[in-house]
């Protein structure tokens, strides 16, 4: 198993409700700043994405690299943060 | 038929994309769809009259879903959306909806896709070595499965025949050229391998052995230059969607046992539950037993006691109902 950080720990602990996009473990605040600017300013727009993209990691992957300025381990925890919440909530 | 796309067909937000994508400026916001449709018919069919000349065979042969690597001249972002869905899903991945925000990374997706697949054509003969080295699952099914056991055959031969570093070293050199981190778990997954089907190798070894002894040196003769190729190929070629990490142990190709990095069965939730359930009744049927002959040795013991007075009593006052018994009761202790 790989180790999750607290920040994915808190997240998937709990349905994510209105939370902010910076609550997303990898989103940090540059991170979160540039993703409220293009319209997904809560998890759960993010979360969407997430979905359309048919809750594909690598997909999500190239969505938020293209996006946001994100590099490779930013998106995977995002990505696995995402998926590990659809997986005990959705 | 037509690769020429009729900009009437498609949906606006396509229409917005394919002119971002050709650095068109956007009617404002509000423009209905015709407006788009009027720019995309001047600026972008401009530009693909100008392509259809020299590159109208291979558009139409990605249109007919034809050969994957002609189709390396196809440009992900002048498809319409359908037909970017059905490439894709002739690569084995399922595309969700293709909107303005997914687009890109679908286009992304297909563009890797293409170029792996231009790669992996020219090196398709030689995947087998490879693959019978290291890959756990059978992901190319092709041509491959008779090499692939061949080269199993005689990897597993040698080490079950010499099970000691010196095959393994061997092994190790042909794919170190390629990645160390590819040979690593080879290693690895073969000493484990070792550790627990010694007896299964055996028998897998008697049956690989039989036809293949010949053959089996003519194909590991030649790793060398495609090895590496192949190595750093397969982890995105995969159009099945099955991805072969060269990370993971070597596994259940051909006819190796195969060794789950999780719990040897499968559960699903339900079966455990089911499970479970069974483990419990065992010890309900005993206690419903225990019930009836404890009920069965009292009922006697009851009986015997009595006189046959009192018996016929309580038969005729059970019929009574609920009055008769409490008489029956004050009959039954005055009687004792």
């Amino acid at each position: 198993m790989s180790t999750t950080s607290q920040k994915h720990r808190n997240f998937v602990s709990e349905p994510m409700a209105d939370k902010p996009v910076m609550a997303l473990a990898g989103i940090g605040d540059r991170l979160g700043h540039s993703l409220t600017e293009q319209g997904y300013d809560k998890a759960y727009v993010v979360l969407g994405q997430f979905l359309l993209l048919r809750k594909d990691t690598e997909l999500f992957c190239y969505w938020l690299k293209d996006v946001t300025a994100a590099n490779r381990k930013q998106a995977d925890d995002c990505a696995q943060c995402l998926k590990d919440w659809c997986d005990a909530f959705l | 038929m037509s690769f020429v796309e009729d900009p009437g067909h498609l949906s606006k937000s396509r229409l917005k994309s394919d002119l971002v994508a050709h650095k068109v400026e956007l009617p404002p916001a509000g423009s209905k769809k015709e407006a788009y449709v009027a720019l995309h018919l001047r600026h972008v069919d401009q530009t693909n009259a100008a392509n259809f000349s020299s590159d109208e065979d291979d558009q139409e042969l990605g249109v007919a879903g034809g050969d994957p690597g002609s189709a390396e001249e196809l440009d992900p972002s002048a498809l319409t959306d359908n037909d970017l869905k059905a490439l894709l899903f002739k690569y084995g991945v399922k595309a969700g909806p293709i909107l303005a925000s997914t687009r890109a990374v679908y286009e992304n997706k297909l563009r890797k896709l293409l170029q792996s697949a231009g790669e992996g054509e020219s090196n398709e003969a030689e995947n087998a070595v490879l693959y019978s080295d290291s890959d756990e699952e059978d992901v190319r099914e092709e041509n491959e499965d008779e090499e692939k056991e061949l080269e199993g055959a005689q990897e597993k031969k040698a080490e079950a025949l010499e099970p000691n570093q010196q095959q393994s070293d061997e092994m190790e050199s042909w794919s170190a050229p390629s990645a160390c981190s590819y040979s690593m778990p080879e290693h690895w997954s073969r000493s484990s391998r070792l550790d627990n089907d010694a007896e299964d190798k055996d028998i897998i070894v008697d049956q690989a052995d039989t036809p293949k002894d010949s053959t089996c040196v003519k194909e590991i003769k030649d790793p060398g230059r495609d090895i590496l190729k192949d190595l750093l190929a397969d982890t995105k070629a995969s159009p099945t969607g099955i991805y072969a990490t060269p990370r993971r142990p070597i596994k259940g190709a051909a006819l190796r046992p195969v060794q789950y990095a999780y719990p040897d069965t499968p559960v699903s939730p339900t079966t455990l539950e089911r499970q479970e359930v069974q483990r419990r009744l065992v010890p309900v049927y005993v206690q419903v037993l225990v019930f009836f002959a404890v009920a069965c040795i009292l009922f006697l013991i009851f009986v015997n006691v009595e006189d046959t007075n009192s018996v016929v009593d309580l038969l005729e006052s059970l019929s009574q109902g609920p009055d008769g018994d409490d008489e029956r009761l004050d009959a039954a202790s005055g009687e004792l």
